[in-house]
């Protein structure tokens, strides 16, 4: 066969088949995977598209409502660490660990000279929480109702698992409590109590931190992730864990 | 005699010898028990080296260490008691009798190793989570356990029938329980190091041959402890666990350099942490250790002697034994050992990770735990594993 | 720590190399290295940078770049836009962005024109926490 016959063959992959079909078979793979993962917090999407373009969730597919989410506007962050003093104190963090930190990078402009970019990570509540998965004893899940990542002290059996798990070191070992503690979005601390953001959102004097409800359009996370030619990228993507912590420089 | 229960005890003249060692195995248990709970009191955050970003360490290669050597051990005597014909029958009623015992010992460790054990035991039952592997794994060898007890129980009463189901369900059991030890691992995407489907198939793996190195290292033990000469049949059995051996030591070598292989053509986190076996911090434990005395030489050994002399597969057996503790090691240090962070500003290449006093008591206590059970197997229950006495299959074609 | 030690070994020859090629360059262009013993802190202000830890921590100045580099006076700045002596901006209400913004402190160059804007490129003079940790040391920041 030559070259030009074999280019006007038919295409015999997913892409030819109509968009019902193509959906079933997508959907056969979802509940294959969903299987494995046994969970309805896990099959927002299929795994593929974390590494695609977007890494934002379609509109209408948010699991939660609110969908909390943080957006990062990441360049603005110049590190004076006022989130993690409100974290610290908001919810008593021992000073041997941390719910949020800020991390730093280099990124080389040629020659000697460089410039600094400060990186504010914390939980990133994933929509395919590894650490969820893992869990023995259920000491940790995914709320019902927002998607928050919680923890309960008194069923952690100290296996450490859930921290070796996480893709993003968002979790310790807290000697006061004989339990794993990580962020929560406040939700104990200030959600609950009809506060509207997160500890570490309010202290940020440079408004690099963007806390909000992703399913609502006219939020501001919604409206930050979704305006035109904003590139949004969230941290370490290849681990299929789909985090609802998104970076932008816009 | 059916539903006689034969406990005796051992000859006078071994009784000394046990006796000593016995105390010895006690005097270990006690003192790895007691730094675990000074551990324990004072906090595994100061006890123990571990850290945020390393929560795992040497003793949970070490429970994983015992648990894998008593899946080999029962995966090994239940072909042994299904297939009789199969040379190693008369040494396997000492197999599942050692494969309870270094599962207890990977028991004392792990249940010492996590922060606060009095929570599992209500937790796993009232919030199980059937996605997660520990809790399987829990499950899986908590239930082979109870299996084995059970089917022990009934060699003792010489069902010999019934203990063949049984010892066919723990060593189901077992093996999930091991595979599912290897998920723990592998299906960690956050540490691409262990990520994949190798591990909990190289555990079985590795399962096999530290089974077979861990019969013929007893038995041997046992026979000079008893200051006899190794009977016909019993050697012929450890023969064929030094075939096994010799098998398992090649097909290990193999998966071991297509791990490197894959990993040398994986991510930078990848090349990475193989280079943290090949050059980096974990060189010695692995080029020395996990590879020459682990794996290279006892086979080597085996094959250049022909399987001739029990003390050649003893010598052979204990250097697989040692290298399999390291290879334990270097597999949860060196899935760890690269930052994720790496790249960014202070965060150095490699993690340094160095075991603690308490960590090294513990695995003391797992010792102890495993020596103190093949003692008192040697005391209580000697006329068991001798092959002429009781066993299912060699009853019936050696009497 | 064997891959460390390797790394040592060849940075070691690098810095060695560096040397060499450093001392070509020295003998090529006439001792211009040499200019780094001679800043002169009458003529430049002092060497050690300056630091603000209000109202954020922490923001640096260097007089080097802005002085012997930028070819700036003291006059320039003092005692104009800042005092002499050094802490006294960060004293005051308006020692904020938004002055910045509006023409005072940094923001009188920093406007776009004569330097970027005081809006842009945040981490260039923001040291923040980790910074000047690094510069002054640990047990100058109680807070961390």
């Amino acid at each position: 066969m030559k070259i030009n016959d074999l280019e006007q063959l038919e295409s015999e992959d997913i892409t030819t088949l109509p968009s019902t079909e193509r959906r079933t078979f997508l959907k056969m793979g979802l509940a294959v995977t969903g299987m494995y993962l046994s969970g309805t917090v896990l099959s927002l999407t299929t795994a593929g598209r974390v590494n695609a373009a977007n890494v934002v969730p379609e509109s209408g597919e948010y699991p939660y409502n609110p969908h909390y989410s943080m957006v990062m506007r990441e360049h603005l962050c110049i590190d004076c660490e006022r989130c993690k003093e409100a974290c610290t104190k908001t919810n008593h963090v021992p000073s041997h660990g941390f719910r949020t930190t800020i991390l730093e990078k280099r990124r080389s402009l040629g020659g000697d000279a460089y410039e600094t970019i400060f990186v504010p990570v914390l939980c990133n509540h994933c929509n395919r929480p590894p650490c969820v998965r893992v869990c023995p004893t259920t000491a940790t899940w995914k709320d019902e109702k927002t998607g928050i990542v919680v923890m309960e002290p008194s069923r952690c059996i100290g296996c450490k698992t859930c921290m070796a798990a996480c893709p993003y070191n968002a979790r310790y070992f807290k000697e006061e409590t004989r339990a794993v503690d990580k962020c929560n979005f406040c939700l104990d601390t200030r959600l609950s109590k009809g506060e509207t953001t997160t500890a570490c959102a309010e202290a940020c004097p440079a408004d690099v931190r963007v806390f909000g409800n992703l399913a609502d359009p006219d939020s501001r996370v919604f409206q930050l992730l979704h305006s035109p030619g904003t590139t949004v990228w969230v941290l370490r993507p290849e681990t299929g864990a789909m985090p609802n912590v998104f970076y932008i420089n816009s | 005699m059916e539903g006689n229960v034969t406990i005796t005890s051992a000859p006078e003249a071994i009784k000394p010898a046990i006796n000593r060692l016995m105390w010895l195995a006690l005097f270990m248990i006690f003192i790895g028990v007691a730094g675990a709970v000074y551990a324990q009191i004072i906090g595994h955050h100061h006890a123990f080296a571990n850290t945020r970003e390393m929560p795992w360490g040497m003793l949970i290669g070490v429970y994983a260490y015992f648990a894998i050597i008593s899946t080999g051990l029962c995966v090994l005597a239940a072909f042994s008691h299904v297939f009789g014909g199969n040379r190693m029958a008369p040494v396997a009623n000492r197999m599942v009798w050692l494969s309870i015992m270094a599962l207890l010992g990977a028991f004392t460790v792990i249940g010492l190793e996590i922060e606060n054990p009095w929570r599992m035991p209500l937790g796993v039952i009232l919030h199980p989570n059937v996605t997660s592997n520990i809790w399987w794994m829990g499950t899986l060898y908590g239930m082979a356990v109870g299996i084995m007890l059970l089917e022990f129980g009934l060699i003792l009463t010489k069902r010999f029938t019934a203990a063949v189901i049984f010892g066919v369900l723990a060593a189901i059991a077992e093996s999930l329980a091991n595979s599912n030890l290897g998920s723990v691992f592998a299906s960690l995407s956050s540490h691409p190091f262990w990520y994949g489907a190798q591990l909990p198939i190289f555990f079985l793996g590795s399962a096999v041959l530290s089974g077979a190195a861990a019969i013929v290292l007893f038995t041997h033990y046992s026979y000079i402890l008893q200051k006899k000469e190794i009977g016909e049949y019993t050697f012929l059995s450890l023969q064929t666990a030094g075939k096994i051996m010799i098998l398992m030591t090649f097909l290990v070598s193999v998966a071991t350099g297509w791990k490197f292989a894959n990993a040398y053509s994986g991510s930078e986190a990848m090349v990475m942490a193989a280079d943290s076996l090949t050059s980096g911090p974990l060189s010695t434990n692995f080029w020395v250790f996990e590879i020459g005395i682990g794996l290279a030489l006892p086979c080597l050994l085996l094959v250049v002697t022909r399987l001739k002399s029990v003390y050649v597969m003893s010598t052979a057996a204990l250097m697989i034994l040692v290298g399999q503790f390291f290879s334990r090691f270097n597999l949860v240090v060196s899935g760890e050992i690269v930052p994720a962070n790496y790249g960014f500003v202070g965060v150095p290449q490699y993690f340094s990770y160095s075991p603690t006093v308490a960590e090294y008591l513990l695995v003391i206590a797992g010792f102890g735990v495993v020596g103190f059970g093949f003692l008192a197997g040697e005391w209580f229950l000697g006329k068991v594993f001798h092959h002429k006495v009781f066993h299912p299959h060699t009853d019936i074609d050696h009497h | 720590m064997w891959g460390n030690y390797k790394m040592k070994k060849i940075l070691l020859m690098l810095l060695f190399a560096t040397f060499l090629f450093g001392g070509a360059i020295l003998a090529a262009t006439g001792g211009d290295q040499a200019k780094d013993d001679e800043y002169d802190e009458d003529e430049y202000g002092p060497a050690d940078p300056i630091i603000w830890v209000k109202p954020v921590k922490s923001v640096v100045f260097e007089h080097k770049i802005h002085t012997m580099e930028a070819g700036l006076d003291c006059d320039s700045c003092h005692d104009d836009l800042f005092e002499m002596e050094a802490g006294v901006a960060e004293e005051n209400d308006d020692f904020t962005m938004e002055s910045l913004y509006d023409g005072g402190y940094c923001g009188s160059c920093h406007d776009g024109d004569t330097a970027f804007a005081s809006d842009t490129r945040c981490t260039a003079c923001h040291i923040g926490v980790r910074g000047h940790t690094r510069l002054v040391g640990e047990e100058e920041m109680p807070s961390h």
